[in-house]
């Protein structure tokens, strides 16, 4: 199928009265977000993000490369996204759609420009071998909400991912699998979560979160990436009707909120499938790592 | 050795399957029939692509020829003559292999494609169930695995492998509920009577036997008949599809 089927005028219409009356089609406040669900797979470094009927797996992997000539001290760390017919008949193999282009490069901003990993510490021999960390995003079920859910599914992954511990001894490194060691989790400089806001009526209505029919009624989107400390990492807006400077400046404050609440989610959710994984609680005992 | 299967869970395909198995998991999904493009268009029976995503990276040769093996397979099952001039199009995300298998452990394991294989199309074949597209049969597919003492291994979990050491030889087969040999792929050094012991051993375990059914269960409770335990998803599918009918 060549391209999405385009929403009726008549729900077009419905959509946006319902809006100017202050509703929204599933009845949740303008500023609220879907119910959001996250769970871990078995192994290390996968998440299962859940935002309403949007369901997206993230999975993070890791192996040994050369670093880049030009940066000898750095680790690799890349993101693919890459839509399937799984999510949306309108997906085809092999060739990239708008929204994909645009959240792969969001993603990419976000986490991997706005220093969310600290890729030096994936170095193992300066030039010679470092930690290649690849993320893959699987969208399994789309119903809008893309974004948000694949940040939220990569950062909650990358938290739960664990990488092989090392040794090294002069030129030589040895990499011990998970049975021989207890595999370290990486380390993380700040946690950014992407809140999209799409907006109406040239920025007089401001959704939180919008359904993929809500998408399509819309004007256009900003999305903020922030971390808890309310430090913005950046905002990006494609196109669309303009929108007031101060509208912009409640979206930040707002996104803060729901920022808030998503890492403390995130972390509440670690912290459950640590003390599942944490049998015995040898876990304490096995660990390396280092108290910083 | 539990297999597991759960029906339509995806809201947007037409119809979607998670089969989990020894570790294998895979999150299949089905659309059909959809418009085709031109140039796969058919003019008297229905297209059909299939897409295997690995769990990491993006697909290359290896992906290609089990979609390929797969189409070949689908299309003898599908009634694609009912939708001539459409596209059938089956999706299936591997979403976790066995520990052994990821980590790189299990030499014979890691190169070997086919153990995968029967996973997916048992998984295909839920999906499109799912998606209430018209077949001429069922079918279900499992792996038999030759070691070098001659020994007969079925659907064994990696580390069962890794137990048994050295492997000749690795066999995939899918039949049809009438018995019939739909799918046959082997790898390795094998003889015709090797052959012929391992495709009875697997039909013995994916059809249904002609006495009592459920009557292999009690087998230490060991293996489930591959075709029982399609039947009871198939039940279940039913049960929840009819419930507006049976409730009060």
């Amino acid at each position: 199928m060549p391209r999405e089927a385009d929403i009726s005028a008549n729900e077009r219409e419905f959509i946006q009265q319902a809006l100017r009356e202050n509703i929204r089609l599933d009845g949740r406040p303008f500023d609220s977000f879907r119910s959001l669900e996250l769970s871990f797979g078995d192994e290390y470094g996968v998440a299962d993000v859940q935002l309403g009927k949007t369901r997206v797996i993230a999975r993070i992997s890791a192996e040994v490369t050369a670093p880049f000539p030009d940066r000898k001290f750095d680790g690799i760390f890349n993101i693919s996204t890459e839509f399937s017919p799984m999510a949306s008949p309108a997906f085809e193999v092999g060739r990239p759609t708008d929204a994909e282009v645009i959240l792969s490069r969001i993603l990419e901003k976000a986490i991997r420009r706005g220093g969310a990993l600290d890729t030096e510490s994936l170095c193992i021999i300066a030039g010679t071998k470092c930690f290649s960390l690849r993320a893959d995003v699987h969208i399994v079920d789309h119903d809008g909400g893309l974004i948000d859910a694949s940040c939220i599914a990569v950062v909650a992954a990358l938290q739960h991912f664990r990488r092989p511990d090392v040794a090294v001894e002069g030129e030589n490194a040895t990499i011990f699998s998970i049975r021989e060691r207890e595999p370290i989790p990486l380390s993380m400089l700040h946690h950014p979560i992407c809140v999209t806001f799409s907006y109406c009526d040239s920025g007089e209505i401001m959704l939180v979160d919008a359904n993929l029919a809500e998408e399509q009624v819309r004007e256009g989107e900003v999305v903020i990436t922030m971390n808890k400390h309310g430090e913005v990492c950046q905002i990006a807006k494609y196109g669309g009707t303009s929108v007031d400077a101060l509208t912009l400046l409640n979206c930040t404050n707002v996104a803060l909120e729901k920022v808030k609440d998503i890492t403390k989610f995130i972390q509440s959710k670690l912290e459950q499938d640590a003390k599942k994984r944490d049998v015995g609680g040898l876990m304490a005992e096995l660990s390396a790592e280092n108290a910083r | 050795m539990s297999s597991k299967a759960v029906l339509s869970h995806l809201h947007r395909a037409d119809g979607s399957a998670t089969y989990s198995q020894n570790g294998y998991t895979i999150i299949g999904a089905v659309n059909g029939p959809v418009d085709v493009q031109r140039r796969d268009e058919l003019p008297e029976e229905a297209a059909i692509e299939v897409n295997v995503r690995p769990a990491v990276g993006v697909g290359g040769p290896r992906e290609r020829h089990l979609e390929s093996l797969i189409q070949a397979t689908l299309r003898h099952l599908i009634l694609v003559r009912s939708y001539p001039r459409t596209l059938i199009q089956v999706t299936l995300q591997v979403r976790s292999l066995p520990e052994e298998e990821s980590a790189g452990i299990g030499s014979v394991l890691t190169n070997s494609s086919l153990t995968l294989l029967p996973h997916l199309l048992n998984t295909a074949f839920l999906a499109l169930l799912s998606a209430s597209i018209p077949l001429s049969t069922t079918l279900t597919s499992a792996f038999v695995v030759i070691t070098s003492s001659g020994k007969l291994l079925y659907s064994p979990s990696s580390t069962d492998i890794l137990r048994a050491q050295s492997i000749r030889s690795i066999h995939v087969f899918a039949f049809s509920a009438q018995r019939s040999l739909l799918l046959s792929e082997g790898e390795g050094e094998f003889d015709v009577e090797e052959w012929e012991d391992a495709c009875d051993l697997a039909e013995d375990r994916c059809c249904r036997n002609a006495g009592i059914a459920g009557e292999n269960m009690d087998v230490d409770g060991e293996v489930m008949n591959l075709a029982d335990f399609l039947r009871d998803v198939v039940k279940e599918k039913v049960v929840k599809e009819q419930k507006w009918k049976t409730a009060p």
